[in-house]
């Protein structure tokens, strides 16, 4: 195999990369927030605010992310006249912060809920008002909690920008798709599957060491 | 003075009525046991005073402030969350499985709520929080975590973590009942040691001996009332009541 041919299409492919994680840190640095928030909401006492949730994370955890990619850059034109028209990258950032944000909803939810009642009776003997329990008792306890299935997200999320390719977003794979159907060769994809291997076990390592920082202490 | 009153105490969990009306009055620096068979009402009683429990009808009042007061109809009817918040905080409890906070160590669970509801400076906080660690013999422990102490080393701490908040009252929710037998001593002795401070006490106990050592007056509860009340002497020594009889030869027999 020719060495410039293989530094050629990689830099090629590794361009992706960039927009690749973008859409990793912008989804994560919303979604986040996002869930945290939801979850509060679905924990708490207002009928109308759960079913509201219950109906979002319903329909972007019941449909294909794909479809929702598809919604956003090809539907929202047409259902609003043309009044809203996303560009690629913006369409997936939405997209991809709402999906996410679905599943990180029922993440938190489940973590503040493993959280026993004796912690807020404790906090509240104390005088603790329930936000100041949630924030500084439950919430860091809940962390530790949802550490395992927030690394699984991110892993998949890596591997979902990939979707993204779908609505002309310039990402590994996309580049890689490009110069395989030029050359009539498999070689970019494999290139393809090494960066998102790559990609992917730094987020493992991030995870595991914050694992690590919060195995400092057990639940008992 | 009357430290702690309630008055005509209902609580109901769905069809169970487990407070049947309670009237109840602690006088500044005595200390009360309660006793009686399980699911008496005693715990519910001991979490309504601090608002655990949302008590259905009545009233209970903290020194001269009700937390919650009975309208024309008996009804229990709160004040805001903030107020009962402000006025419970009198009240110091100890839970029966301590419920110290995992994730912070020993000395950040005595100094929590003491920066955060009192807003107190983190040296004072400290200073308070070592010295309370003195008082109930864990100082070499303070950096530690929750999960590194043995059952009545946490509860030593949790004590001393209510005591953080300077309460007028303590609460005492079967504080031994998790305990492994031999470390139930070191957790009473730390409770006596509050009793010859004159710190007003309610304590829900299964301990008799201690209970009858310890109480300036002792209340007998089953199925929802308070069915006797009076020093020790007259509980243990001469108890008049058939259920009283009953439960104490069990209590024995089992011992």
């Amino acid at each position: 195999m020719d060495p410039a041919y293989l530094a050629e299409i990689t830099e090629y492919i590794a361009m992706g990369m960039g927009v690749t994680l973008k859409v990793f840190g912008v989804t994560l640095l919303f979604s986040i927030p996002l869930g945290i928030l939801c979850a509060l909401g679905k924990l708490s006492s207002f009928r109308i605010i759960h079913a509201v949730l219950g109906v979002y994370t319903w329909i972007f955890r019941g449909t294909p992310l794909l479809l929702q990619l598809f919604f956003t850059y090809y539907g929202l034109p047409i259902i609003t006249g043309g009044a809203i028209q996303l560009g690629p990258e913006v369409a997936a950032y939405i997209t991809f912060v709402f999906n996410y944000g679905a599943y990180f909803t029922e993440i938190f939810r489940a973590g503040i809920q493993s959280i026993g009642r004796g912690q807020y009776e404790a906090s509240k003997a104390l005088g603790m008002s329930p936000w100041e329990t949630m924030r500084r008792i439950i919430l860091p306890q809940a962390v530790k909690v949802i550490l395992p299935p927030l690394g699984n997200e991110s892993i998949n999320l890596i591997k979902d920008t990939a979707l993204c390719s779908v609505i002309a977003v310039t990402e590994i794979l996309k580049n890689a798709k490009r110069i395989m159907s030029r050359d009539f060769d498999i070689t970019a994809l494999v290139i393809a599957a090494l960066i998102y291997l790559a990609l992917t076990f730094i987020v493992i390592q991030v995870f595991r060491h914050l694992e690590k920082r919060y195995s400092y202490y057990s639940i008992k | 003075m009357k430290v702690v009153t309630t008055e005509n105490l209902h609580k109901r969990f769905g069809k169970l009525e487990v407070l049947k009306g309670i009237d109840l009055s602690v006088e500044s620096g005595k200390i009360i046991s309660i006793i009686g068979p399980s699911g008496s009402g005693k715990s519910t009683l001991l979490r309504c005073l601090n608002h655990l429990e949302v008590a259905d009808f009545g009233s209970i009042k903290i020194d001269d402030e009700y937390i919650c007061e009975a309208d024309e109809h008996g009804k229990a009817v709160y004040k805001s969350g903030k107020e009962v918040l402000r006025i419970c905080s009198r009240l110091g409890m100890v839970f029966q499985n301590f419920n110290l906070f995992p994730h912070k160590s020993v000395i950040e669970n005595l100094m929590e709520a003491p920066i955060v509801v009192k807003g107190e400076s983190k040296e004072a906080a400290m200073e308070k929080a070592e010295k309370l660690l003195e008082k109930v013999g864990l100082s070499e422990k303070r950096d530690a975590y929750p999960g590194q102490l043995s059952g009545g080393q946490q509860q030593r701490v949790a004590i001393a973590r209510a005591l953080a908040m300077d309460p007028e009252i303590m609460l005492f929710d079967e504080p031994t009942s998790a305990l492994d037998p031999e470390l139930i001593g070191e957790v009473l002795k730390v409770i006596k040691d509050l009793a010859e401070e004159k710190m007003t006490m309610i304590i829900v106990t299964h301990e008799m001996n201690f209970a009858r050592e310890i109480s300036d007056k002792v209340l007998f509860m089953d199925d929802g009332d308070i069915i006797a009340e009076g020093p020790p002497k007259e509980i243990f020594e001469n108890p008049d009541h058939p259920r009283i009889i009953t439960f104490l030869d069990k209590i024995i027999q089992k011992s």
